[in-house]
């Protein structure tokens, strides 16, 4: 997290950085702050002592006439740093008390004046985001998803519609796909709808993949109008996914699973603590077939939800760490959403994670003008698009990277490693460990062919 | 059905049958989600889940198998 650390080094320091004349800067103020990553980039700022103009007032008080002093013995002097999101609220409070000279530790938040948000107008298009992933790249790679079954855990997919908007043939493998009782309708053939929007971003780097449609999100429940399903459907689909991957000859194993889906409200839930709890317990049938999938081979991505601290959902309802249940597996990649200009989008959700800290893992990006599955001026949004987005590139990886040459365990590992990060300390809460990177994903894989070579 | 649960059983892989796995928890089948089924969570521990009642959850789970709670999902997207 980034920090502002108020000082009081000693008067003529404080002189220098007040002085209009004099460019001092953050090495002029202090070496060194533990477990602070100082910004050289900053100029130190000299900040005025504010104190009562009448004397016996409320030294806390600002609704009463004050006077300010830039007497270099009282005034202070502000630089800026980051801190570990690890340990930034232990930092925040240890440092004024432990180090000479530091009076207090300040967040230091982003502000933005176009912020990307729920209502926002799309920023970019899809083809941007075949830009940004190296499409062309990965193309002449060999990496396009052939024979990759990449399976969309959503509200069904309409193939023709992301045909026609994406300009190429689709294939959908009903074999494969996979309808939960009491859901009428076939795979590929499925009503517009958000299943269709990811199915259509999935493709963007994967153009070549099998898609799997699971339409778990098809209500099963009588007389609702809200889109939804039950957890227990997700746990039919993913032990039916089970099967697809144990079909798959073991050398070439490769199925790609990708949810943007998750629990909104607690209030559906048992309690944190309560055993049966499903938000917080890696104990819980879906958290353990997820961990079981992913051990025999299968990548499984989910989006790290839209509550983000600037804008979030109004179906928000957990008051605090918002990537909850399989959303913050340790086994699956959690992917949080940034805007084709690389900016967080403000409804992207904040880690920490409910079943594992360090969530989102990465970011993709979102936000831009797709599939148009909800008219032509909505763009594809949410951490729902980013999430498929960063599945196609899974799916692309797979192409020449079967299960059997990198576990998906390794394959998180290198998305970690290979992430454009958007902090200067590693992983933060915001963007995780970075933007998933494709080129340099695609040198880390050859690097690890020529080591495999040799 | 009213409320309904997940429950989570550990079945050999000759007797994994819904009906095997009712008759060894005790359920009657207006207890018990038959369309549901019995679901392979972890065939490496040949681990199963059921759908039952809430109150044949609470009877009948054996121990660290639940009940467990079946929350409804939905999609994240687009933002509201």
């Amino acid at each position: 997290m980034r920090v502002l650390i108020q000082l009081r080094p000693s008067p003529d320091v404080v002189a220098a950085v007040a002085a209009p004349d004099l460019a001092a800067t953050t090495a002029d103020v202090t070496d060194d702050l533990p477990g602070v990553v100082l910004d050289h980039s900053f100029a130190p700022v000299a900040l005025p002592r504010a104190r009562p103009a009448a004397p016996g007032g409320d030294p806390l008080s600002l609704h009463q006439p004050l006077v300010f002093s830039m007497a270099p013995e009282e005034a202070s002097v502000l630089v800026r740093g980051e801190i570990s999101d690890d340990e930034g609220s232990a930092r925040m409070a240890l440092l004024p008390g432990r180090v000479r000279d530091v009076i207090a530790v300040y967040a230091d938040p982003l502000i933005e004046t176009s912020l990307t948000c729920g209502g926002s107008p799309p920023v970019g298009t899809w083809q941007d985001v075949e830009r940004l992933l190296r499409v062309p790249e990965l193309r002449a790679g060999g990496y396009d998803g052939s024979g990759v079954a990449l399976a969309v855990c959503d509200t069904g997919v309409n193939a023709a519609h992301v045909t026609e908007h994406l300009g190429r043939d689709v294939t959908v493998d009903a074999e494969r796909s996979f309808v939960p009782a009491g859901v009428s309708g076939k795979p590929g053939e499925f009503a517009v709808d958000h299943g269709t929007m990811c199915a259509f971003d999935t493709l963007i780097a994967a153009p070549r993949a099998s898609l799997v449609d699971v339409p778990i999100l098809l209500s099963r429940r009588q007389g609702g109008t809200v889109m939804d399903g039950l957890l227990s459907d997700a746990v039919a689909a993913f032990a039916h996914l089970r099967t697809v991957l144990d079909a798959q000859p073991a050398a070439s194993r490769a199925l790609v699973v990708s949810n943007s889906w998750g629990s909104f409200s607690p209030l559906w839930d048992l309690p944190p603590g309560v055993a049966g709890n499903y938000s917080d317990s890696a104990a819980h049938p879906f958290n353990i077939i997820v961990g079981s999938l992913e051990q025999a081979g299968a990548d499984i991505l989910f989006a790290a939800g839209n509550c983000g601290t600037e804008c979030k959902d109004r179906r928000c309802a957990f008051p605090g760490r918002p990537i909850v249940g399989a959303n913050s597996h340790p086994q699956v990649l959690s992917i949080g959403g940034v805007d084709t200009n690389g900016e967080r989008v403000g409804y992207s959700s904040q880690g920490p994670g409910r079943l594992s800290d360090r969530k989102p893992d990465v970011c993709s990006y979102t936000h831009f003008a797709g599939s148009k599955a909800f008219g032509d001026d909505v763009p594809d949004s949410g951490t729902s698009a980013a999430c498929p987005v960063a599945a196609g590139l899974v799916a692309a990886i797979r192409t020449r990277w079967p299960a059997s040459r990198l576990t998906p365990s390794q394959l998180r590992t290198l998305m970690h490693r290979t992430a454009e990060d958007r902090s200067t300390v590693g992983f933060d809460y915001d963007y995780g460990y970075g933007i998933a990177d494709t080129a340099a994903l695609l040198a880390a894989l050859r690097r690890r062919e020529e080591r495999l070579r040799a | 059905m009213g409320g309904m649960v997940l429950i989570t059983v550990e079945l050999p892989p000759a007797e994994a049958t819904l009906e095997e796995a009712m008759r060894r928890l005790g359920l009657g089948e207006d207890e018990v989600d038959t369309a549901y089924g019995l679901v392979l969570l972890a065939p490496e521990q040949g681990l199963y889940a059921l759908r039952v009642t809430e109150d044949a959850g609470r009877r009948v789970a054996p121990p660290g198998g639940g009940p467990f709670s079946d929350p409804p999902i939905e999609p994240y997207g687009p933002p509201r």
